[in-house]
C-alpha cells in the first residue's frame, strides 16, 4: 500500500495536509466505534429511564443507541478525521490512500464514492433477492412449511421490499451511476460537495444492515410501507425499519443535493443548459424529486417512530389512521418516478450512440422528464382507492392517466431515434429494448389499475405486484444492467464478451417475463398479497411461478458475477471509447487516482449529433 | 417511405389479429363474475384491454423494426443515413393522440363506470328491499350480523363465521373495524380490506370510520363450489392476515329465508 506523495500541499478539501498518523483499518475502526456508540447511548438512556418493565435494550434506548452506532460508524470510517476535526480548525491529517484500500474508507473522489455506492447497493440487491427467493420457496405450498409462523413470512416480505426500494431502486442509478458519471458528463474534476458526498455513502451499509437485522428486535408484519395503525401495535422490529430507512433516505438526500449543485454549478465552459446530456437531465429532475419528497417522508417516519416508542395515538382510531397512509404515498408515488426516470434518461443516452443517429426530439425528452416530475406529486392517492371514500377517487384517477403522456415522450424520443437508424445490436442496446418492452407492459397494466372500478378488484392482489415489478425490475433493473455493460469499458478498461453478455440478457428477459406475466393472471384468479397461506386452487400456478422465479434469481446472479469477472479479469480494450460516444464521460479519465480531465475541456457543440465523427470538444486522439 | 408503408400495413394486420385475441380474453378477464358490479368492472377492463392493444402492437413493432429492419449488419461504426432531429407531424400526432386517448379513457370507462356504481349505490341505499349486513373486521375475524332479521353473529355448522346472501337482491355492507372483545382499547384494531373476489369490489375497513359497499349478487354458488366466492382480508393486518377468511354462499331467496330461520333458532 502506498500513499499520496507528501509534496501535495492541499487535499481535495483544499485544506493543508499534515503527515498522517498510523491508524487501524477504517472499516474495522468504524465497527468498533459503532459498538462503543451503541453501548454508550443505550446504557445512558436505559439508566435515565429505568422503568421496572424496561429491559436493558428497550424501544427508547435502542433508538438512541442506534444513533450512537451510526455516528460512530460514519466517524470511524474517516469522517472524524476528514470532516469533523477540520471543521473545528484542526489540521487535516486524513490522506486518501491508493489501491484497493481506498474503497474501504472515507473518500472525496466521486469515482471511489460511486463504486462504494454500487457495491453497497448491489449487496442490498443480493440480500433482498435472497428474501424474495425465500418468499417464492414458501409460496410453492399453500400452507406454512418453510416458515413456522406467518410473522416470519411477512417480515421477509417487508425486508425484501424495504431494502429493494431504498437501497437498490432509489440508489443504484443515482448514488452509483449518477455519482460516477455526472461530474465527468458535465466536464468537472469533482462533484460540488465532495466531503458531503463521501459522508453519504456510509449511511447505505448502515441502513441495509439495520433493516436486515430488524428481526432481532421482534417480528414486524406491515410490509415495506409500515402501515398504521398496524405498525403501532406490531412487533418492535418496526423501530429498526424506521431507523434503517431513515439512514438510507439521508444518504439519498445528500446525493441529491450534491448532484443538483454539480449539474448547475460545475459545468465546463460551453456546456450550456441547451447542451446538458440526457442522463444529467434525468439526474437533475430525480434529485429535485428527492429534495422535495425525502424530507416529507422522513417527517412521517419521525412521527410514526414517536407514535410507536412514546407511545402517541397519532395514527390510531382516536387519531387519524389515514394520515400516515396519505403521508407515506405522498412520498411513495414520486418515489417510483425517482426509480424510473434514471432508466428513461439512460435509454436516451445509450440509444443514439448505439444506433448512430442523432437523438430525435431531444427537447421533448426533457419536457417529458420535467412533466413527470411535476405530475408525480398529484397521483399519490391511487395507491389508496379502496381506502378513501369513493368521492375522492376520480381526480387522482385523472392525473394517473394523464401522467402516461409525459412518460410516453421517452418512448417517442427513443422510437424516433431508432427509426431508420443503423442500430448495433450489442448487450446494452438489447437490454434497453428489453427494458422498453417490460416497461410498456408495466405502463399498460397501469391503465387497468388507474380505473377505480377495475382497481377495486385487482388492488392488493398479485396483479398489482406484477405491475410494479414490471416497472421497477423491467424498467430500472434492466436499464441498470444495460448501463453496466455499456460503461464497463469506461469503468474497468475491460470489455465483456458479446455472446456471454447477450446470453445473460436473454436469460433474465425470458425468466422475468415467465415469472411476472403470470402474476397478472394469478392476481385475477384471486391471489391476494401478504399471504403465506392461500386457497388450494392457486397452488399449482404458484408452484410453477416459483420455478421461473428461481431461474430469474439465477439469471441476476449470472449477470452480476459476469460483470464483476469482466471488471477484474476481462479482455483489455484498446480504445477508451469503444462505442464512439460523444458525451464527455467518454473523454474523461476513469482512473480514481487521477483527475477526470487534465485540462477542463471547452464544449463546442451538442453531444447527440451522430451524422459524423467530429468531437464536441477540441480533442487530440493521440493524447 | 417504404418503411413507413410497411410499418403501417403490418401495424394494421397485427392490431387486427391481437384485437381478435383480446376479444377472446376480454370477456373472461375476471375469470369468475358473480355480481352486477363485477360485471361492470369486467366490461371496463375488457374495454381498456381493447384500447391498449393497438398501442402495445405499435411500440412492440417499433422495437422489432429496430431489431430486424434497422439493425446494423456488420460491426463497422458508420452514421445512419437518416439523421432527422425532429418531425413535427409525428410529434404532433403522438401528443394529440395520447391526449385524446387518455381523456377518452377517463370519460369512458373510468368516470362512466364510477358513475354507474355511485348511481347503483344511491338506488340500493334508498330501496326498502336492500339487505343490510353489518360487517365487523377485527384481528383476525370477519363477523356478520343482519340487523333487519335481528341476527347478531351468523355461523356455519362448525361455528365459524358465515355470510349468506340471497341471489339478485341488493346488499349494503356496513363495514367497521374494531375488536368487540377489546372495545376499551382504541389502539387494538387495524385497517382491513373487505374483498369477495367474485363480486369484483373491495373496500378498506378503517378503525374509527364507517364504510359502505353495495353489491348485487347474480349467481347461486358457495365457497365450497368456487373459492373465488370467499370473504378475504386483502390488506395486511398482522400475523393472522392469511387466515382472515370467511366462507359464504349465495342462495335462492327461499333458501335464504330458511337459513335465517335456522340462524334465529341457533341464537335463541
Amino acid at each position: 500500500m502506498s500513499t499520496v506523495p507528501n509534496n501535495l500541499v492541499t487535499g481535495a478539501s483544499g485544506l493543508p495536509l499534515q503527515p498522517r498518523r498510523r491508524m487501524m483499518a477504517p472499516v474495522l475502526r468504524g465497527v468498533i466505534w459503532a459498538a462503543i456508540g451503541f453501548l454508550a447511548l443505550n446504557t445512558l438512556v436505559s439508566q435515565v429511564d429505568p422503568g421496572p418493565l424496561h429491559s436493558y435494550v428497550n424501544q427508547v434506548s435502542v433508538v438512541f443507541g442506534w444513533m450512537g452506532a451510526v455516528i460512530g460508524w460514519v466517524f470511524g470510517v474517516g469522517a472524524w478525521d476528514a470532516v469533523v476535526k477540520p471543521a473545528f480548525g484542526y489540521p487535516l491529517r486524513w490522506k486518501e490512500t491508493v489501491g484497493w484500500r481506498r474503497f474501504f474508507e472515507y473518500s472525496t473522489d466521486h469515482k471511489v464514492i460511486a463504486t462504494q455506492y454500487m457495491v453497497a447497493s448491489g449487496s442490498g440487491f443480493i440480500i433482498a433477492g435472497i428474501a424474495a427467493m425465500l418468499m417464492r420457496l414458501q409460496l410453492m405450498e399453500d400452507h406454512l412449511w418453510l416458515f413456522s409462523v406467518p410473522q416470519d413470512y411477512l417480515e421477509t416480505v417487508g425486508i425484501h421490499g424495504t431494502i429493494m426500494m431504498f437501497s437498490l431502486a432509489t440508489v443504484f442509478m443515482v448514488g452509483g451511476l449518477g455519482n460516477y458519471l455526472i461530474p465527468m458528463m458535465v466536464g468537472s474534476n469533482k462533484s460540488a460537495f465532495p466531503r458531503l458526498s463521501g459522508l453519504s455513502v456510509w449511511f447505505v451499509p448502515a441502513g441495509i444492515l439495520t433493516v436486515a437485522f430488524s428481526p432481532l428486535l421482534g417480528a414486524w408484519t406491515t410490509g415495506w410501507r409500515g402501515y398504521e395503525p398496524l405498525a403501532a401495535s406490531d412487533g418492535n422490529g418496526i423501530v429498526f425499519y424506521y431507523l434503517g430507512v431513515f439512514a438510507l433516505l439521508l444518504s439519498s438526500l445528500f446525493v441529491a443535493l450534491n448532484l443538483v449543485a454539480t449539474i448547475v454549478f460545475r459545468r465546463a465552459p460551453g456546456l450550456t443548459w441547451n447542451r446538458i446530456p440526457m442522463y444529467a437531465w434525468a439526474m437533475l429532475v430525480v434529485s429535485f424529486l428527492n429534495i422535495i419528497w425525502i424530507p416529507e417522508i422522513m417527517m412521517a417516519f419521525v412521527l410514526a417512530l414517536l407514535d410507536k416508542i412514546v407511545p402517541l395515538p397519532f395514527f390510531t382510531a382516536v387519531g387519524s389512521p389515514l394520515t400516515y397512509l396519505e403521508m407515506f404515498w405522498l412520498f411513495g408515488h414520486p418515489e417510483v418516478y425517482i426509480v424510473v426516470l434514471p432508466a428513461l434518461g439512460m435509454w436516451m443516452e445509450i440509444m443514439p450512440v448505439m444506433s448512430r443517429k442523432t437523438l430525435f426530439g431531444r427537447q421533448w425528452g426533457i419536457i417529458g422528464l420535467i412533466f413527470v416530475m411535476l405530475l408525480s406529486g398529484l397521483v399519490w392517492a391511487h395507491h389508496m382507492f379502496p381506502t378513501m371514500s369513493d368521492v375522492e377517487v376520480l381526480p387522482f384517477s385523472f392525473f394517473t392517466e394523464m401522467i402516461s403522456i409525459p412518460t410516453g415522450f421517452a418512448y417517442m424520443v427513443v422510437i424516433g431515434t431508432l427509426w431508420q437508424s443503423r442500430m448495433r445490436l450489442k448487450a446494452p442496446s438489447l437490454l434497453v429494448l428489453m427494458s422498453m418492452f417490460n416497461f410498456l407492459i408495466g405502463g399498460l397494466t397501469g391503465l387497468f389499475l388507474a380505473d377505480p372500478m377495475v382497481n377495486m378488484q385487482i388492488h392488493d392482489t398479485f396483479f398489482v405486484v406484477g405491475h410494479f415489478h414490471y416497472t421497477i425490475i423491467g424498467g430500472m433493473v434492466f436499464s441498470g444492467f444495460a448501463a453496466m455493460y455499456y460503461y464497463l469499458p469506461k469503468f474497468s478498461g475491460r470489455m465483456y464478451n458479446e455472446k456471454w453478455a447477450q446470453f445473460g440478457a436473454y436469460w433474465m428477459f425470458l425468466a422475468f417475463n415467465a415469472t411476472f406475466a403470470q402474476f397478472f393472471i394469478i392476481g385475477l384468479r384471486g391471489m391476494n398479497r401478504w399471504v403465506p397461506v392461500y386457497p388450494q386452487y392457486l397452488q399449482a400456478q404458484n408452484f410453477e411461478i416459483s420455478i421461473f422465479a428461481f431461474l430469474l434469481g439465477l439469471g441476476f446472479v449470472y449477470n452480476i458475477v459476469y460483470i464483476l469477472w469482466v471488471w477484474v479479469k476481462g479482455r483489455k480494450v484498446e480504445s477508451q471509447n469503444p462505442w464512439k460516444s460523444k458525451t464527455l464521460e467518454w473523454y474523461a479519465n476513469p482512473n480514481p487516482e487521477e483527475d477526470n480531465f487534465k485540462e477542463i475541456p471547452t464544449v463546442l457543440t451538442g453531444f447527440y449529433d451522430y451524422s459524423d465523427d467530429s468531437h464536441p470538444i477540441a480533442w487530440d486522439p493521440t493524447s | 417511405m417504404r418503411d413507413k408503408a410497411l410499418f403501417f400495413v403490418l401495424w394494421l394486420i397485427f392490431s387486427a389479429i391481437c384485437e381478435w385475441l383480446a376479444s377472446l380474453i376480454g370477456p373472461h378477464f375476471y375469470f369468475y363474475v358473480a355480481s352486477v358490479q363485477a360485471q361492470e368492472g369486467q366490461n371496463a377492463a375488457a374495454f381498456i384491454l381493447y384500447m391498449a392493444v393497438p398501442i402495445f402492437v405499435f411500440v412492440v413493432m417499433m422495437l422489432l423494426f429496430a431489431l430486424f429492419r434497422f439493425r446494423a449488419r456488420d460491426d463497422s461504426i458508420q452514421p445512419a443515413k437518416s439523421q432527422i432531429k425532429i418531425n413535427k407531424a409525428y410529434v404532433g400526432t403522438w401528443l394529440g393522440l395520447s391526449l385524446v386517448f387518455n381523456l377518452f379513457l377517463f370519460v369512458h370507462p373510468t368516470a362512466s363506470a364510477a358513475q354507474a356504481y355511485f348511481n347503483e349505490s344511491m338506488a340500493y341505499n334508498k330501496s326498502p328491499k336492500t339487505l343490510i349486513v353489518d360487517v365487523v373486521a377485527r384481528q383476525w375475524e370477519w363477523r356478520f350480523s343482519y340487523p333487519q332479521y335481528g341476527l347478531t353473529q351468523t355461523v356455519d355448522a362448525n361455528g365459524n363465521d358465515f355470510l349468506e346472501l340471497p341471489v339478485n337482491t341488493p346488499v349494503k355492507f356496513v363495514l367497521n373495524s374494531y375488536d368487540y372483545n377489546h372495545y376499551y382499547d382504541p389502539q387494538i384494531d387495524v385497517i382491513h380490506s373487505f374483498w369477495i373476489p367474485a363480486f369484483g369490489m373491495k373496500m378498506d375497513v378503517i378503525p374509527g370510520e364507517t364504510r359502505t359497499e353495495y353489491i348485487e349478487p347474480t349467481k347461486i354458488s358457495s365457497t365450497t363450489q368456487n373459492q373465488m366466492l370467499r370473504v378475504q382480508c386483502a390488506e395486511v393486518c398482522g400475523p393472522g392476515h392469511p387466515y382472515m377468511e370467511a366462507n359464504m354462499a349465495v342462495v335462492s331467496p327461499a333458501n335464504f329465508a330458511k337459513w335465517v330461520a335456522q340462524q334465529k333458532k341457533l341464537e335463541a
